[in-house]
């Protein structure tokens, strides 16, 4: 028993940093532009397409694969934003951007189910395959390498935010947009290249769901509904409340799977997110309503 | 003694006026479909204190987003130092000088003073002059360095409207706009700010404010703008349009005079608004 709660924990932290990095996108976007990103659990599942083909019709390993699907991403990104997302009524954006990235989704998992048909894949790598020992039980090596990764990915997106000039003008405009015009941030721009970094993240958090997970087009659903949890528990807009949050759901998670059953896991991870907004609706880990950092 | 500005008016009303250093000439805009400004035109001479004043819904504030590039005119110009600011983003705007300090607390609350004021020179790609005029910044505004490295949010009223003054000469600008600079603050507080914006005038900088509190701000300035309806009613000396008894009738009667002497209209100098800085 023992054995098996040290592996829902070490699973549950290890996990959580993939999910982590996928949140942090997600509240990103919002706390700068207001914009709830529904296509984001779709967008994870294009990822782990992209490295799916790169794997196997051209022999790119997984990792290397990322200098290809992170840079796409960002692209597909910016297109999103460029397409739809300034149009956007500044008024009701974050209603409007809830339907329109809804439509985003739909159309995305079309194109996928259209191209890789209904059959769930799964990335191979020997570090996919093989498992190394540890505190008693067997862990396969991709979650420490996707721990790896999203630790790494995460330490960029800080230096990015709290280095750069760059994240300055992010960081301005999450607190204030209009503040951040008057000295002179292009709140537009800042928001486009937000949205592509917000994106980009799922390139990598898709190869590694997609090497721990079985998946197909409709995987995306039960994603985004994760997602959202930890994003709204973290407190909408606060990038250190989704780290927060990522590793505590999976944790929990793991530790009902273990204690419990795997059949209540999904039911508390969902009973949190309702607990939580009726107790204390700005999140677990949010100090003020939505634009906390 | 506190230097009335007033005083360096004195006798200068009648004399003909330097040309503008804002110009604002038929000046039309508004939000969606409606004119908020319906030809709006005046001038805020260089190195005056120019004061605009008028009801709610005057236009007040919309005059100063035109200015600062947030808001596009329909119709009309406004010209700095000679040049056209319509149609300028608001970046290329504050590269000619110009900086506006909204009225709503407009500091970032979760960085902390420092970043604040340093963000103020974020348009500025001279990195050692930005350090250098930190300093200076630091310098004029004690409070700026006592409280460097605490988060913004956790600072006063008073002491964030400072922090925004201290932010906005980080571009050593030519003139500096201050919306509502009165709002909110208890009147120890209202002396400082006040205070500091004479400060900022005398090292050279043209002010332009817009007050609710009419009096106190027309008392602070050398010129005076009344607004109203989205066009000028008159403009003149400060003195002149305290003085005026219509005006002082319509807009700087009883209820909006926040000025420690209520009595006499004319409002001669009492100053009590600022010590030396």
């Amino acid at each position: 028993m023992g054995g098996a709660v040290a592996k829902a924990v070490v699973d549950g932290v290890l996990t959580g940093g993939v999910y982590a990095l996928m949140a942090a996108g997600l509240t990103l976007i919002f706390g700068v532009m207001d914009i709830i990103n529904i296509a984001q659990g779709i967008l994870v599942v294009l990822g782990a397409y992209l490295s799916y083909v790169l794997s196997q019709d051209l022999g790119i390993g997984l990792f290397l694969g990322l200098l290809i699907t992170i840079p796409s991403l960002f692209v597909i990104g910016v297109a999103v934003e460029w397409a739809f997302m300034r149009r956007l009524q500044e008024r009701e954006r974050t209603a409007l951007s809830i339907l329109v990235t809804y439509g985003v989704a739909i159309v995305i998992e079309g194109i996928l189910e259209l191209i890789f048909g209904p059959n769930y894949v799964q990335l191979r790598a020997w570090y996919v395959n093989q498992s190394f020992h540890v505190l008693g039980f067997y862990l396969p090596y991709i979650y420490v390498f996707g721990f790896a990764l999203a630790v790494f990915l995460l330490g960029v997106l800080y230096l990015i935010l709290y280095r750069s000039r760059f994240g300055r003008s992010v960081r301005a405009s999450l607190q204030d947009r209009a503040a951040a015009r008057l000295v002179g941030v292009n709140v537009e721009r800042v928001s486009t290249i937000t949205f592509g970094i917000g994106i980009a993240v799922t390139a990598a958090g898709g190869m590694v769901f997609g090497a721990t997970n079985a998946f197909n087009a409709n995987s995306g659903y039960d994603l985004i509904s994760r997602l959202l949890t930890i994003v709204i528990l973290g407190g909408l807009g606060s990038i250190g409340g989704a780290l927060g949050a990522a590793v505590f759901m999976t944790v929990i998670e793991g530790l009902v799977a273990v204690l419990w059953s795997p059949v209540w896991a999904t039911l508390v991870f969902y009973a949190a997110l309702v607990l939580v907004l009726v107790i204390k609706p700005v999140g677990i880990f949010g100090q003020r309503a939505a634009r906390a950092q | 003694m506190a230097r009335a500005p007033s005083e360096e008016l004195a006798g200068a009303g009648p004399v003909p006026r330097p040309p503008g250093l804002l110009v604002l000439e038929g000046v039309v805009a508004g939000y969606g479909g409606g004119d908020v400004l319906r030809g709006v035109s005046f001038s805020v001479p260089q190195g005056s204190i120019t004061c605009v004043v008028g009801p709610n819904g005057a236009g007040k504030s919309t005059v100063l987003a035109a200015i600062s590039g947030i808001l596009r005119p329909r119709r009309g110009d406004i010209r700095f130092d000679g040049r056209s600011l319509v149609g300028r983003t608001p970046r290329e705007i504050l590269g000619r000088g110009v900086v506006q300090v909204p009225q709503n607390h407009s500091l970032f609350r979760e960085m902390t003073v420092r970043e604040n004021i340093e963000m103020g020179a974020f348009t500025l790609g001279d990195r050692a002059l930005a350090r250098r005029r930190l300093e200076q910044v630091m310098e004029m505004f004690p409070v700026a360095r006592e409280r460097a490295r605490d988060k913004a949010g956790a600072l006063s009223g008073g002491q964030q409207r400072l922090i925004e003054f201290a932010r906005c000469l980080m571009l050593d600008p030519l003139l500096v706009i201050l919306d509502e600079p009165s709002m909110g603050l208890d009147p120890r507080t209202l002396r400082t700010v006040f205070a500091t914006i004479r400060m900022m005038h005398d090292q050279g900088r043209t002010i332009l404010l817009v007050e609710q509190n009419a009096r106190a701000g027309l008392r602070l300035s050398t010129h005076g703008v009344v607004l109203e309806n989205g066009v000028v009613r008159l403009s003149g000396s400060g003195r002149e349009v305290l003085d005026n008894p219509e005006i002082g009738a319509l807009y700087l009667g009883g209820g909006i005079s926040a000025g420690p002497t209520g009595q006499h209209p004319a409002g001669p100098r009492s100053g009590h608004e600022g010590g030396s800085p």
